[in-house]
This record gives C-alpha cells, sequence and structure tokens, in this order.
C-alpha cells in the first residue's frame, strides 16, 4: 500500500492528485487505494501527454470524479453494506418464520431462564438498528464496513440461540418450527460464508489507516 | 450518455468489457469508452468500487500485479460472469426489441 498522506510527490504525478489521493487514503482501505491510483495516474498522464501539467491534474479529477462522489461510490459496495442490506431484505421472510413458530408452539408458554427472552429481544434490536444504519452508510466506509461486521455477527447469534432455544424449551417440534429452523440456517449458512469478506475488509481499514 | 441513465445497466457493461480477455481497471474504462464511441459519461473513478462489487458477488475475479512501481488489478470474467453477461444481453435484447415496437414506428399525419 502507498502512503499517500506522506509520501513527496514522485515522477509523473502532481500535487493535486497526490493530494486527492491522500483524501481517499483516509478513508478507505489500502488496496483499493492502490487500485484508484493506479486510475487516477493513468488518468492524468494521458492528459499531460497533450496539455500542461496543471490544466491535465484538473481534467484528470474532473474525469476521475470529486472525492465524494468516489467516497460514496465505495461506500456503497463496501461488503459490509451489500451484507447488510441482503440481511435486511431476508430479515421479514425468518422473522415471519420465526413469529409463525412461536405462535403455533405458543412461545409464552416455553420453560426458558427469564434472562433468554430479554437477551434475545435486546440482540434482535441491536441487529435491526444496525443492519438499517449499516445499509443506509453513504458517507462513512470504517462505520459501515463496522455497522456490517456487527450485524452478521448478531444474526449469527440470533439464528444460533432461536434454534436452540426451540428445540430446548418447545413442547413439541412441529412442521412451523422446522421451517424456521430451516430459515435461521440457510441465513446462518449464508452468513458465515460473508464473515471472511467482512473481517479482511474491516481489518485491512484499521491497519491500513494505522500506518 | 450519464452515470442516471446507465443505473442498472453498469454491470451488463463492465462485464461485456471484461468479455475478450481480462483488463486493469483504467482500461476497463478505456474499453467502455472506446465500446460507446464516447457517449458514456461517468466519473471514472467510481468503475473500480463497481469492479469489486462484481468480485464480491463472483462474477469476476481480480489479481494483483505491478507496473511503473504501481500496484495494478486485473480482472476477468468467471464462468458465473459469462453466465451473468448472457443472461443480460438477452434480457436487452429483448427489452429493446419491445421497445422498437412499441416506439420505432412514426405514424403519418392525421387528414383532418
Amino acid at each position: 500500500m502507498t502512503a499517500w498522506t506522506t509520501r513527496p510527490v514522485g515522477p509523473g504525478e502532481h500535487p493535486a492528485v497526490t493530494g486527492y489521493l491522500g483524501l481517499l487514503a483516509e478513508q478507505l482501505p489500502g488496496d483499493l487505494v492502490d487500485e484508484l491510483s493506479d486510475g487516477l495516474l493513468q488518468t492524468y498522464q494521458r492528459h499531460a501527454r497533450v496539455g500542461d501539467p496543471d490544466t491535465a491534474a484538473t481534467a484528470a479529477i474532473a474525469e476521475f470524479g470529486d472525492v465524494s462522489t468516489v467516497l460514496n461510490a465505495c461506500v456503497q459496495a463496501c461488503p459490509g453494506r451489500q451484507a447488510a442490506r441482503r440481511l435486511l431484505l431476508t430479515g421479514p421472510l425468518v422473522g415471519a418464520a420465526w413469529a409463525c413458530a412461536l405462535v403455533v408452539t405458543t412461545a409464552w408458554t416455553w420453560q426458558l431462564p427469564p434472562l433468554v427472552p430479554v437477551l434475545l429481544a435486546f440482540t434482535l434490536f441491536t441487529t435491526i438498528a444496525a443492519l438499517v444504519v449499516g445499509s443506509a452508510g453513504r458517507v462513512s466506509y470504517r462505520r459501515t464496513s463496522t455497522l456490517g461486521s456487527i450485524a452478521a455477527i448478531a444474526v449469527l447469534l440470533i439464528d444460533t440461540s432461536l434454534p436452540v432455544a426451540a428445540l430446548v424449551a418447545a413442547p413439541a417440534v412441529n412442521a412451523a418450527v422446522l421451517l424456521a429452523i430451516g430459515a435461521s440456517l440457510t441465513r446462518l449458512v449464508w452468513t458465515l460464508g460473508r464473515l471472511p469478506v467482512l473481517f479482511r475488509d474491516g481489518f485491512a481499514l484499521r491497519v491500513d489507516q494505522a500506518r | 450518455m450519464r452515470a442516471e441513465a446507465l443505473k442498472g445497466h453498469l454491470n451488463g457493461l463492465l462485464l461485456a468489457a471484461l468479455e475478450a480477455g481480462p483488463l486493469h481497471g483504467y482500461a476497463v474504462i478505456e474499453a467502455l469508452r472506446e465500446s460507446s464511441g464516447g457517449s458514456i459519461d461517468l466519473p471514472t473513478g467510481t468503475i473500480y468500487p463497481a469492479l469489486r462489487r462484481l468480485e464480491e458477488s463472483g462474477l469476476i475475479k481480480g489479481s494483483w500485479s505491478e507496473e511503473a512501481g504501481r500496484r495494478r488489478r486485473t480482472y476477468r470474467l468467471t464462468a458465473a460472469g459469462r453466465r451473468s453477461l448472457a443472461g443480460e444481453r438477452q434480457r436487452w435484447l429483448e427489452f429493446t426489441a419491445t421497445l422498437s415496437l412499441a416506439l420505432g414506428t412514426v405514424p403519418g399525419p392525421v387528414s383532418p
């Protein structure tokens, strides 16, 4: 990764271009900044072949898009936001399956420690809040990435604890419970598959920005 | 053609640009510009995150190389990407055929 915020302006570069890349580097993972910098520098060098450096830098940045436009596009493509959006879209389906199972098995009569429903409700509301804010992220890559990871972990907790609670405490495991468990397990497998990408993205961002 | 008009079609355009062979991000932009006769007017910095998103979806695969002292990421279509492109192309052909039927003929002047 290139430290755009501290390095001197190199040959074939322009202070306005490196300044622009420095602003992106403050917010984005290093791999993505490296890719963007390669593209912007190639754009600048194409313009510089036919014009003076200042005009070339202005034209290259205009063609590339202003910092907020590019940041916004990066946040929208952030793995945390993508995961949050998919979990938010599938949430009502899994929720409806569980609502049906809980009503059919009269969940209010289950013999569970009193803390379990409270913890489940807390986790559920935290998850929904993280998913809503994470999926709407437009400004901060770091916040969107973090919220996506938190929401994914919380979804894993819910999709593990609800089936366990149902199997332990429900008086009978009927079709509604099996359907709800199936929905949770499907989402659990998908979420587990996303975790490496989410963690890699979040970890890379922190390491790059700590440099 | 501005970014708003391309909404919903960018994935297909990027996949089409990579159909002939692997390209790095800047070359993808050049290929898009060339294939559209220069009429695609997108902030080119937004193409890179779009490529990342396609990679996350498994439609393209990227690999790093080093050129002129800079890291460069080159993308190629995956089998899933080829299938997705074929689907996008088919839907587009159906869409344009339908619109051509509905909008393509200009009626003659109506006599009073």
